[in-house]
């Protein structure tokens, strides 16, 4: 079984609890990650006010209702149908219109150079292979688009556990060679992680110039654990999660 | 700025590599002047493995923090024009009796890499390795080295990678666990040395360099390889710990 289909399947049986907390979601302001940190203190989107933006990975297309309402033409991209379900009955609810598109974020059956920014947190971000969605991610985008993107903070991914618990300060895991990352003891899923080289050299490759890397810290007011996954303690001190920011090079054509 | 402004860190750092110079640079420079090939870190990783110079022939080149200016040498024996900039006169001694034993004669300058007396827009590469790339503060010498460099002009760094360092506790070497907080990383003292070093996470250094106008082309991660040995000298990491984490990186930005 592929790695696209086991995560349509983690995320199709992940829906149901999550369609619950998708309805408040849709309510709130813009806000980056399990710390909640908000868009207006990061700044981390590029101005989307009447921008073609394709959200890879939608999930249950929170993000999307955002930048709808930020005044964006967003696309919300997603593997699994079930979660495509969640958002179609929210938009009635809430009103608010976007296109929906079952699929791969890998192979997205849209034009090349159709969108000003491509978006994802915590979708095809982890959840699909660098090296297949950067690509497809540079060739949805016009020339001098931008892409967004949340991840976990590759240092979280050294210290997480095999087993469901929160990020340990010990290193779990080799640095090299790290790329597919999966936890037999916890789900069947399947997770893409890079180091900050990789990162710099895929970006660089697929004719992106890198912007701006943020790496998000815990609030002070922040308690316990968040999703099973970090510490607000460990994220005071390390940052748990970050965004790149890099722009599709004019000159490279698009 | 006279070396008696240089910020308070400067002379700490001169006295340490003073006794450095005495103890294992000055005596290891014949051999490190008589390499051919160009290697990086601790680990003497070939920078044939990278190719992150790209052809330095007919280039002026400023190293910022030379030591005993082996990689400046490495430089002018491929054609390059190097200036070695540092700010410990024991080092630079010891870079002039290297220069005379191999008649290899290149401009040596005696500064700290935050304020270096040279005109602006006058190098093609600007290079660090081990030398202001961790014992300068980056929001000095980063700008500093924009300056110096022509439009265009490249920036090749080697430091420790972030990692090394919030794994390295107070005695040497690196442990396989988090013991300082990236948060707020900045300045470093060492309690044994009283060395001081410079330290920033990746978001960080991406904002430095790009607030100084640098495009950022490359991340290049160190391994020590299969079959390598902890330094005798340098060990802040064994070479187990090198082999499953980078303990070194080399940055290369581009002046715009």
């Amino acid at each position: 079984v592929s790695y696209v289909e086991r995560n349509r399947r983690v995320w199709t049986e992940k829906n149901v609890r999550e369609a619950e907390t998708a309805a408040r979601l849709w309510l709130r302001k813009p806000h980056w990650g399990i710390w909640n940190i908000p868009e207006a203190e990061l700044h981390a989107l590029p101005d989307v006010a009447g921008k073609d933006v394709i959200d890879l990975g939608c999930g249950t297309g929170y993000w999307s209702a955002w930048l709808a309402r930020m005044g964006a033409r967003p696309v919300a991209v997603d593997v699994a149908d079930a979660r495509l379900e969640t958002v179609r009955s929210l938009q009635k609810e809430y009103r608010l219109d976007f296109p929906l598109i079952c699929a791969n974020a890998e192979e997205v059956p849209l034009p090349d150079g159709s969108f000003d920014v491509a978006f994802s947190e915590y979708g095809a971000s982890i959840w699909c292979d660098p090296y297949k969605w950067i690509p497809e991610a540079a060739r949805l985008l016009r020339s001098g688009g931008e892409l967004v993107f949340l991840r976990n903070s590759t240092l979280a991914m050294l210290c997480f556990p095999e087993h469901d618990a929160p990020a340990l300060t010990e290193l779990q895991r080799d640095y090299f060679g790290l790329h597919r990352v999966e936890y037999p003891l916890i789900d069947e899923g399947v997770e893409f992680h890079l180091g900050y080289g990789d990162w710099i050299r895929l970006l660089r490759g697929n004719g992106f110039e890198v912007l701006d890397l943020i790496e998000i810290r815990a609030p002070e007011d922040a308690e316990g654990v968040k999703y099973n996954m970090v510490d607000a303690d460990w994220a005071r001190r390390w940052p748990s999660e970050e965004i790149w920011k890099a722009r599709k090079r004019p000159d490279d054509g698009g | 700025m006279s070396s008696s402004e240089y910020p308070d860190y400067v002379p700490r750092n001169v006295a340490v590599w003073t006794k450095s110079n005495v103890e294992h640079t000055g005596p290891r420079a014949r051999d490190a002047w008589a390499q051919d090939e160009i290697t990086w870190g601790v680990f003497s990783i070939p920078e044939s493995q990278f190719g992150v110079l790209d052809d330095v022939a007919g280039r002026d080149v400023v190293e910022l923090g030379c030591g005993t200016a082996y990689f400046a040498a490495w430089l002018a024996k491929r054609g390059a024009r190097p200036v070695g900039v540092d700010p410990t006169p024991a080092q630079l001694a010891t870079a002039r009796e290297m220069q005379a034993e191999f008649g290899l004669e290149f401009p040596l300058v005696e500064a700290a890499a935050e304020n270096v007396p040279l005109p602006d827009a006058s190098f093609d590469l600007a290079l660090s390795e081990y030398g202001a790339s961790i014992w300068a503060d980056p929001y000095r010498w980063i700008p500093e080295a924009a300056r110096l460099l022509r439009p265009g002009g490249r920036l090749v760094f080697m430091r420790n990678s972030t990692l090394v360092i919030l794994c390295q506790p107070l005695e040497p070497p690196a442990l396989e666990q988090l013991v300082r907080p990236q948060r707020g990383l900045h300045r470093l003292e060492w309690s044994d040395t009283h060395e001081v070093e410079f330290h920033l996470g990746h978001g960080d250094w991406i904002d430095v360099l790009r607030e100084n106008g640098f495009e950022i082309e490359r991340l290049v991660e160190l391994y020590a390889p299969d079959d390598a040995e902890t330094h005798s000298f340098y060990n802040y990491v064994t070479a187990d710990w090198a082999r499953k984490w980078p303990p070194e990186e080399i940055w290369v930005a581009r002046k715009a």
